[in-house]
């Protein structure tokens, strides 16, 4: 939009960023805190950071965070980008806003809801509660904001494309590996992020159907927040804090990449737990 | 063989909507007919609108979520609205959507040592020297912490219709005669409903089913439809009551987005 | 009538929602000639397109290629290609691939493929650009890249949607010799969709002319710029004025309250008609000279002429071309003679239009 932004409105931004960032900076920065509590600095130290790689059960925990992180997004890119397809191919416009309806259920339903109706689900499969179920669930809450992100590439690609490629005598495996997986694969890579940071956000649905034996990483921050503080927790935080960073790096690097090789993406995807 | 080979695209994604859309929608509304004695029954829908305590909890919730909602917009459309204007826009969305990548109990668990009796605000206050208060556990701390992390949800939705409205209708608003106020009254504030209103929708839903939030930063005080579905389901095993609440949710739900579904007019046909 | 590669047999196309996009549709296309669809938008030329290049079924009725009927075979084996009016060219690969796909996708050796792609990239003389990406490259160069791409493999038909119509006026009158240039190199037959009159005219050996679903008149482009079929085709190829008038008997016809002398027949004595006369067929005299007598309203100077618009007594409108300018709101004359005349039936069909210009023609 026109106008360049006033000074009441520099600083007024300036402050709600800053009250955005003093809580992340606060865990931080106590994380260096040689005390117990969140209260009064009482030195530098790396004692706890010491502490929580010392710990066998966290690193456990973090490994199968990631584990589950990873393969969930995977199955989900996968099929999410299958659902697209699918999608884009429906050729009534009622199919398609159907489709898109039920789509939506899992993105706006609230989590406890969906962690609620997978427990119940689970438990009538007989499904024990552990690594597959969350793993089950996790790819399940996925799959709808991968085919968010893969179906505007879809149907952003103009169809004289397949026509052509079809014309030029393609059969449709190679129509859809030599010119639709190529020209949606922005999509495909953004969904397969956002998949990602969808997992390891999750707390609700994971709570609900983790049983016992298994946890995740924010499963854990939170039965051990609920004891109180641990400085241990905010040397997690400083990590996560790090790794977070390192993904959205990694995750804006791709996006220029296509970016500078395909058309601007103008719109920020709206992440969403 | 057209035929055939789209058809391998549908299966997986018709069989993931069969069964982990519908059947648990399906699941729920049939627990909710049952009891703790998984006798079939409408007891459980009895309770809850007979009982002072369910529709009391349901109000509470309502009016939290609907509070955690008008703050993130009040607080959230200025941002929107001036990061929009700025130059490296890009760049100051970014530190919008940075802290939703960290987890959001970590950002509670922040809470809880900025809050506590010797944090950070007490602190400030002795400095003003007003005595330290007892934060945590209020319902103000609850849905101030709950709009801290709903905001930059808020935030998205409204900056992204703002950087759809092109140039020129602010210029043409302008050029016949329209002060500041007015454009932005007459001109942006409609042309970003649609924004306000999918913040809204991705904020007051889950708004009414924080139940970390509320037992992290409210205690055991404040209950809300998510803290009774979780109760019932993790706590008192009562999956009927549980279920019940659940519909409840699922039908409030229903209720705000058919509030707030614009028909969003494709921008290519 | 050996030579013929494409014929639609009665092609009807009907939507799911009703709509009927072709009706009774029978062409003929011969190897190695210029064709054009031209019509309006919507009007059917592009589902014509499309029903022979494969990209959507008929309902009704048979397309044959080479004598053999094609209805189910699928479009990646029809043995013609397309050139899209978006260029359709795959942005994730550079020119060279981009041309050499159509290649690839038949396992042509990779040896083959270099020579040509070289020799098609040759062809519309951007031997040079292989390495370039496609967002590389003007408007007119994606063009000639998305005709190099559809004649690799060769094809007997080259249907080409519209290519021009996202090119500047220069650009499309030099890609209207070009084009027609290639077609005679490559002695392939085109068919050519297009709605824009003056291209048609301009590159066609036949015109297919089409509103709503239908084809009105096919032709050469003289036949047709002369001898229009009916009001549509008149007002929509070229510009004319159209005066409702009646045939007094054969070669006499009255309108305006006069009586001239024309060069058509065949029609009933007395017979309600419509007369043609094109803008450059009229003359400017004085109002004594003149046959008719008008009044200028406005003049337009559009370069190589003066486009005058002016009323007869009653109120019709006339167009008029001419080198010099007149007075505004003076009354000239215009005069024209039988030949400059086209009279037209009410709802004549082709075949009886065709078969009445035979019996006095000659």
């Amino acid at each position: 939009m026109a106008n360049r932004a006033s000074k009441l409105g520099k600083i007024y931004i300036i402050v709600i960023f800053l009250l955005m960032y003093i809580p992340i900076f606060y865990l931080i920065i106590y994380s260096f805190s040689n005390g117990t509590t969140m209260a009064n600095f009482n030195g530098f130290t790396l004692r706890h950071y010491g502490e929580l790689f010392a710990d066998k059960r966290m690193l456990a925990i973090f490994l199968d965070t990631i584990l589950i992180a990873l393969l969930s997004s995977l199955f989900s890119t996968i099929i999410g980008t299958m659902g697209a397809i699918a999608v884009h191919n429906t050729k009534r416009r009622h199919q398609r806003e159907t489709l898109l309806s039920l789509n939506s259920i899992l993105l706006v339903s609230p989590d406890v809801i969906i962690g609620a109706s997978f427990l119940i689900f689970f438990t009538a499969l007989k499904l024990p509660l552990g690594f597959w179920s969350v793993l089950l669930s996790h790819i399940a809450f996925e799959i709808p904001i991968v085919l968010l992100m893969v179906l505007p590439r879809l149907d952003e690609m103009s169809p004289s494309l397949i026509n052509a490629a079809m014309d030029l005598g393609a059969t449709p495996a190679q129509i859809l590996s030599k010119i639709t997986l190529p020209f949606i694969q922005p999509g495909i890579i953004a969904g397969f992020f956002m998949a990602i940071t969808y997992s390891l956000d999750d707390f609700a649905v994971t709570f609900f159907v983790t049983g016992n034996g298994f946890t995740t990483l924010s499963v854990e921050i939170y039965s051990r927040a609920r004891q109180g503080i641990s400085l241990e927790i905010n040397a997690l935080a400083g990590i996560m804090f790090i790794f977070s960073l390192i993904l959205v790096g990694i995750y804006y690097l791709i996006e220029n990449h296509n970016l500078s090789s395909g058309r601007k993406l103008d719109r920020v995807e709206v992440p969403d737990r | 063989m057209k035929r055939s080979f789209k058809g391998l695209f549908y299966t997986p994604y018709i069989l993931w909507l069969a069964m982990f859309v519908i059947a648990p929608v399906a699941l729920i509304i049939y627990y909710s007919f049952f009891d703790i004695h998984h006798q079939f029954t409408f007891s459980n829908y009895r309770v809850f609108f007979e009982s002072g305590t369910y529709l009391t909890m349901t109000a509470n919730s309502v009016l939290y979520a609907f509070l955690i909602t008008v703050i993130s917009i009040l607080i959230s459309y200025p941002m929107a609205l001036v990061i929009s204007k700025l130059k490296h826009r890009d760049l100051w969305i970014l530190l919008v959507i940075l802290p939703t990548w960290i987890n959001l109990l970590l950002k509670a668990y922040a809470f809880i040592g900025l809050l506590s009796h010797d944090g950070l605000v007490n602190n400030l206050f002795g400095f003003f020297g007003i005595p330290a208060q007892q934060m945590l556990f209020t319902d103000t701390s609850f849905i101030l912490v709950a709009a801290y992390i709903q905001i930059p949800f808020m935030i998205l939705p409204i900056y992204n219709s703002m950087t759809d409205i092109s140039d020129s209708y602010i210029r043409a608003s302008s050029d016949l005669g329209a002060s500041k106020w007015q454009t932005l009254t007459k001109i942006i504030i409609p042309m970003t409903m649609p924004g306000i209103k999918s913040g809204i929708q991705i904020v007051f839903i889950p708004s009414l089913s924080l139940f970390m939030l509320s037992r992290l930063i409210g205690g055991n005080k404040i209950i809300t439809l998510g803290t009774a579905v979780e109760e019932h389901f993790l706590t008192t095993m009562n999956w009927g009551m549980g279920s019940t609440i659940g519909v409840v949710l699922i039908i409030s739900m229903v209720v705000v987005m058919l509030f707030t579904n614009t028909k969003r007019k494709g921008r290519r046909s | 009538m050996s030579n013929t590669i494409v014929e639609l047999k009665d092609v009807y196309k009907t939507y799911d929602d009703g709509f009927t996009a072709l009706k009774d549709i029978s062409i003929k296309l011969n190897q190695g000639e210029f064709y054009t669809l031209l019509g309006p938008s919507g009007s059917g030329k592009t589902t014509i397109l499309q029903a022979i290049a494969g990209f959507t079924e008929v309902t009704s009725g048979e397309v044959l290629f080479d004598g053999k009927r094609i209805n189910d075979i699928p479009a990646n084996q029809r043995q013609l290609n397309t050139v899209f009016q978006d260029y359709a060219l795959f942005p994730n690969m550079n020119v060279f691939e981009n041309v050499a796909f159509g290649l690839v996708v038949h396992n042509v050796k990779k040896a083959e493929i270099e020579q040509r792609v070289h020799d098609a990239l040759k062809m519309v003389q951007l031997e040079k650009y292989a390495t370039r990406e496609i967002s590389e490259l003007s408007g007119g160069q994606q063009q000639r890249i998305a005709i190099a791409r559809a004649i690799i493999n060769r094809p007997k038909v080259l249907l080409l949607d519209e290519p021009l119509s996202a090119l500047d006026a220069k650009l499309r009158k030099d890609m209207q010799y070009e084009l027609r240039e290639l077609q005679q190199q490559l002695g392939i037959t085109f068919l050519f969709v297009t709605h824009d009159q003056e291209e048609a005219l301009a590159m066609s050996d036949e015109i297919f002319v089409m509103n709503k679903g239908e084809i009105l008149q096919k032709g050469d482009p003289v036949d047709i710029y002369d001898e229009p079929i009916n009001h549509f085709v008149a007002d929509f190829i070229g510009e004319s004025n159209i005066i409702p008038g009646k045939m007094v008997a054969d070669y006499q016809v009255a309108f305006l309250g006069h009586q001239f002398e024309c060069s058509d027949a065949g029609m009933r004595p007395n017979e309600p008609v419509e007369v043609v006369i094109r803008p450059e067929d009229l003359v400017i005299t004085s109002p004594e000279k003149g046959k008719i007598q008008v009044k200028v309203d406005t003049q337009l100077f559009r370069g190589d002429y003066y486009e005058i618009l002016a009323y007869d007594e009653q109120g019709n409108e006339w167009l008029i071309h001419s080198t010099n300018a007149t007075k505004d709101d003076s009354v000239v004359g215009l005069a024209f003679g039988p030949t400059d005349m086209h009279i037209m039936r009410y709802n004549e069909s082709e075949a009886k239009f065709n078969s009445r210009l035979e019996s006095y023609e000659d």
